[in-house]
C-alpha cells in the first residue's frame, strides 16, 4: 500500500484509501439517487446521531462535509461572499456561510448536493449550528428537527442530561417517522449499532497504530478519512473499509513503511479542524521539517462504542466540543502519551468560537502535564482570508526548534 | 422638576458604579453572587438571602483576558473575564454563568483557571425548552445551581422563599415594562437616561430598584407633557449601553420607544406563573421565553416581533446594535433585516464593541439614517 502512495500509481480498488474515498463520494450520489426516486432527503449536522437516519433508511447529506470540500477545492471565498452580500457577517463560521450561500445558489462546480426536504440539527458541537439551521429552515421553508445536547460543564454526563437527550432522540424518531413514512425497527437499529461499533473499533485500532515509531501513517490521512467516520459509521462498507485501513497500518508497522513520506524526525498532535483551503501548505510546512502529525482528537472522538440505546445517547453527549476543559484535556493527554507526541500545534480557528475559546488555557495545561512545547497559528477551516502562510511557517519553525533542542539535537 | 432630576441621578450613579454597589452590599454583611448574562436565575440567589448582581462586562481595555480568549470572542465575554481577573468582583461568593451561546460556554471554562477565588457555577439551559422533558432539564439545572450555591455560600434554599422572590421579580418585570411605555410620553428623558435606568437594575436588589422606578414614574407623571417631535426608534441587540452611541441618538433627536435588547426589555418579557412548586414555576418561565437570539426558535419569531414593535409603537425605524463577534445576533440580523425590508421599515446596523473609542463612523451612519427617516 505504501508503494501506491509513493509512486502515485492509480489507486488500488482494494485499498482503504480507495474504499473510504468511494464511501464519501457515494454519499452524495446515493442522496441524489434517493431524491430522484422521489424520497425525502435531509441535510444533517455532523454530530447528529447518524444512527437515526441510517436506521430509518433515510439518505442525508452533510453540509459541513460539503463546505470542507468546497473550501479545499478553492470555492470557499466565493461562497462566503454570497452570504456576506446577504448580510451575514464575515465573523460567522465559514461552514455556515458557505452552506447558506449554497442553499441559495444551489449549484457549485466544486461539490453539489441535493436540496433538502428536512433538516437534522444537533448542537453537541456548537450552538452556532442551531442558528445556522434555523435560518436554513426559514429560508427553505422545511422542517427542522433538533436534538439539543448542551455543553457539559462537568466531567461526567449527568442522569438529567441523559434523560433529556434520550427524550429528544425518541421525539426526533417520531417526528421523522411521521414526516417521511419510514419506520424505526429494533432489528435495523441493532444492525446499525453493530456496524457503527465495528467501524469505530477499527478506527480506534487503526489510529492507535501511531504508537509505533515511526508511525505507519501520516496523520493528515485521518483528516480525510474522518468524513466516513462522521457520516457513514453505521454502514457495512464503512466497517469493512476501516478494517482494511487497520490492516494496512499493521502491515506498514511490520514492513517499516508509512504513508508519511520521508524521515519522521518529530511527532506532533494537531489541534483543530484542518485549514482546508491550505491543506497543501499546512502539510508541507510539517513534512519539510520531518514532522509527522501522528494524532488528533478525531482519533479518539469518533470511537462511538456502546451496547444499547442509552449508551448511544451518552456517547453523543461526550463528543469533544460538548465536554468541559478537564475532560477534553485528559483525552488529549492520553493521546499524547500513548503516541509519544513531542509537540502540540494548535489551529486557532477563526470560524470556531467554541473550539478556540478555551484552547489557550487547555494547551497550557496539556503542555505542562506532558512537558511538551505548544504553539498556535491563526487560520480558518474554510475562509481563505484568515490564514497567513508566513505566520504558520514561523510558528511551526518555532515549535521545531524547541522540539529539537529538547532532543539535544542540532 | 428637581424631584425628577434627583430621581434620575440615582439611576446614573448606580449604573456607573457597580463596584461601589458590591462593596456596599458586602459592608452590610450580605453575600453577593455575580450573574453573568443571560437569563441567569437571579430569583434563586435572591431566595437564598443573597444579592444577585448582574454583569455585562465594561468598557475597559482587555489585557489579561487575551491570554484566555482569542480576539474573535465578543467584548462582553472578554471584559467580564478581564473584570474577574482584575479583582473587580472581589468579595463575591460565586459567579453563575449560563451556557446559552458558544462564547458563554468558554467563559465558564476559562473562569475556573483565571479567577480561582470566585467559584464558577454553571447553569445549563436546554434549547428544546418548551416540552416537558425540557422543563425537567431546566429544573435539574436549577437544582444543581442551588446545590452549588449552598456549598459555596453556606446559605440554604427554601421553595416558599422562592415564591416570595418570584413575586418580587414579577413586580419588577411589570414596572420595567410600564416604565418603558411611560417614557414614550416624556421625550426629555434621553437615551442615556433610559439606559441608566435599565442598567442599574443589574446592580441592585430588585425590590429597591422597583421602588426607585416607581418614584421616577410618579415624578414623571407630575410633570407636564410636552409635544413629542422626536424620531421614534426601536433598538434591538444584546447591549446598547455605550454612552457615546446613546449620545449620538440623543444628538439626532431620536427616542427609543421600545427595545428588544438582551440587557434591557428581553429581561422583562416573561413573568413566572404559579405552578406546583416555585422551582417549577421558574422552569416554566424559561420555557416561555422567546424572541431572543440565544433561544432556539425555528420560526425566527424574533423577526416578526421586531416588526411588531415598530407598528405597536409607531416607530420610524429600527437600529440594530450589533455586538461585534456575537454570532447568535449575526444570524438573526439577516432575518430581521428581511422582515423589515418586507414592511418597508428602515433599518440601520451599527456594530460596536466595548473597546471602541471612535464613534465618528457611527455618528455619520446615524445622521444619514435620520435623513432617511425624515
Ligand atoms: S466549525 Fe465550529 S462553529 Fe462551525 S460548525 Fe463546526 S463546530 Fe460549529
Ligand atoms: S450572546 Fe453574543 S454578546 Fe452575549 S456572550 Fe454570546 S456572543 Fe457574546
Amino acid at each position: 500500500m505504501s508503494n501506491e502512495v509513493k509512486k502515485k500509481s492509480p489507486p488500488d480498488p482494494n485499498s482503504a484509501k480507495f474504499k473510504l474515498g468511494k464511501i464519501a463520494t457515494d454519499a452524495y450520489v446515493d442522496a441524489q439517487a434517493a431524491k430522484d426516486r422521489g424520497e425525502m432527503i435531509g441535510w444533517c449536522s455532523s454530530n447528529f446521531p447518524v444512527e437515526i437516519p441510517e436506521t430509518l433508511g433515510l439518505a442525508v447529506c452533510y453540509p459541513e462535509n460539503q463546505a470542507a470540500g468546497i473550501a479545499a477545492r478553492g470555492g470557499g471565498e466565493r461562497l462566503c461572499n454570497v452570504s456576506e452580500d446577504d448580510g451575514y457577517s464575515n465573523d460567522i463560521c465559514a461552514y455556515a456561510r458557505i452552506n447558506l450561500a449554497y442553499a441559495k445558489i444551489k449549484d457549485t462546480p466544486e461539490q453539489n448536493m441535493p436540496e433538502p426536504d428536512f433538516l437534522l440539527c444537533c448542537n453537541n458541537i456548537c450552538n452556532c449550528m442551531i442558528k445556522w439551521y434555523e435560518n436554513l429552515a426559514k429560508d427553505l421553508n422545511i422542517p427542522m428537527i433538533i436534538i439539543d445536547i448542551p455543553f457539559n460543564p462537568d466531567y461526567d454526563v449527568s442522569d438529567a442530561q441523559v434523560a433529556y437527550v434520550k427524550a429528544q432522540f425518541m421525539e426526533a424518531i417520531k417526528q421523522l417517522e411521521e414526516l417521511t413514512g419510514k419506520k424505526w425497527t429494533e432489528e435495523k437499529f441493532q444492525e446499525v449499532m453493530e456496524y457503527s461499533g465495528r467501524t469505530s473499533r477499527a478506527w480506534l485500532a487503526a489510529t492507535s497504530e501511531a504508537k509505533h515509531t515511526p508511525s505507519p501513517f501520516n496523520g493528515f490521512d485521518l483528516l480525510n478519512h474522518m468524513a466516513v467516520m462522521v457520516t457513514a459509521r453505521g454502514k457495512k462498507e464503512a466497517a469493512e473499509a476501516m478494517e482494511v485501513l487497520h490492516k494496512e497500518y499493521l502491515e506498514n508497522v511490520e514492513t517499516g513503511n508509512s504513508t508519511f513520506r520521508g524521515e519522521e524526525k518529530h511527532r506532533i498532535i494537531f489541534e483543530g479542524i484542518a485549514c482546508w483551503p491550505y491543506l497543501r501548505a499546512t502539510s508541507t510546512g510539517l513534512k519539510s521539517r520531518g514532522i509527522n502529525m501522528v494524532t488528533t482528537i478525531y482519533a479518539d472522538a469518533f470511537g462511538f462504542i456502546y451496547d444499547d440505546f442509552d449508551g448511544m445517547v451518552k456517547a453523543y453527549c461526550n463528543v469533544p466540543n460538548a465536554m468541559n476543559l478537564e475532560h477534553a484535556r485528559d483525552k488529549r493527554v492520553k493521546l499524547i502519551k500513548e503516541n509519544h507526541v513531542e509537540g502540540l500545534l494548535v489551529h486557532t480557528n477563526r470560524s470556531c468560537k467554541l473550539w478556540s475559546g478555551f484552547m489557550a488555557e487547555m494547551s497550557r495545561q496539556i503542555a505542562a502535564e506532558c512537558e511538551i512545547p505548544h504553539v498556535a497559528f491563526d487560520g480558518d477551516q474554510a475562509d481563505p482570508r484568515n490564514f497567513s502562510e508566513a505566520q504558520y511557517e514561523t510558528r511551526v519553525q518555532g515549535l521545531t526548534e524547541i522540539m529539537e533542542s529538547k532532543k539535544g539535537g542540532c | 422638576m428637581s424631584g425628577l432630576k434627583e430621581s434620575l441621578q440615582k439611576f446614573h450613579k448606580i449604573a456607573s458604579s457597580p463596584k461601589e454597589q458590591l462593596k456596599n452590599y458586602l459592608a452590610q454583611d450580605k453575600k453577593v453572587v455575580i450573574c453573568a448574562p443571560v437569563y441567569t436565575p437571579e430569583e434563586i440567589v435572591h431566595a437564598m438571602g443573597m444579592v444577585p448582581m448582574g454583569t455585562w462586562g465594561a468598557d475597559i481595555e482587555i489585557k489579561e483576558a487575551k491570554t484566555y480568549f482569542p480576539a474573535f470572542i465578543c467584548s462582553v465575554m472578554q471584559s467580564v473575564l478581564e473584570l474577574g481577573i482584575r479583582g473587580e468582583f472581589e468579595g463575591a461568593s460565586a459567579i453563575i454563568i449560563p451556557s446559552l451561546c458558544d462564547s458563554l460556554k468558554c467563559l465558564g471554562e476559562n473562569w475556573k483557571s483565571s479567577v480561582k477565588n470566585i467559584p464558577f457555577i454553571p447553569m445549563v439551559y436546554p434549547q428544546n425548552r418548551k416540552a416537558d422533558f425540557g422543563k425537567a432539564f431546566t429544573k435539574a439545572g436549577y437544582e444543581r445551581v442551588i446545590a452549588d450555591l449552598e456549598k459555596a455560600t453556606g446559605q440554604s434554599f427554601d421553595d416558599a422563599k422562592l415564591t416570595e422572590s418570584i413575586a418580587i421579580y414579577n413586580e419588577h418585570n411589570a414596572i420595567m415594562r410600564q416604565l418603558s411605555d411611560c417614557l414614550n410620553d416624556y421625550p426629555e428623558i434621553t437615551a442615556v437616561d433610559r439606559n441608566a435606568i435599565f442598567q442599574s437594575a443589574f446592580y441592585m436588589e430588585k425590590s429597591e430598584h422597583t421602588a426607585l422606578v416607581k418614584d421616577l414614574i410618579s415624578e414623571l407623571t407630575k410633570t407636564e407633557k410636552t409635544a413629542n417631535n422626536k424620531i421614534k426608534i426601536v433598538t434591538t441587540g444584546i447591549l446598547v449601553d455605550a454612552e457615546d452611541l446613546l449620545k449620538i441618538l440623543d444628538d439626532n433627536d431620536m427616542q427609543i420607544v421600545a427595545d428588544n435588547v438582551a440587557s434591557e426589555s428581553r429581561q422583562y418579557h416573561v413573568d413566572a406563573k404559579p405552578a406546583e412548586t416555585a422551582l417549577d414555576s421558574l422552569s416554566c418561565k424559561f420555557a416561555d421565553m422567546d424572541n431572543c437570539s440565544v433561544l432556539f426558535n425555528v420560526d425566527k419569531a424574533i423577526a416578526q416581533y421586531t416588526v411588531g414593535l415598530v407598528s405597536k409603537y409607531q416607530a420610524n425605524g429600527v437600529i440594530f446594535v450589533m455586538t461585534k463577534f456575537c454570532d447568535p445576533e449575526e444570524f438573526d440580523y439577516v432575518m430581521i433585516k428581511k422582515a423589515c425590508a418586507e414592511k418597508n421599515i428602515p433599518l440601520l446596523l451599527v456594530e460596536i464593541d466595548r473597546q471602541m473609542t471612535n464613534y465618528e463612523q457611527v455618528r455619520t451612519a446615524v445622521e444619514t439614517f435620520k435623513e432617511i427617516l425624515k
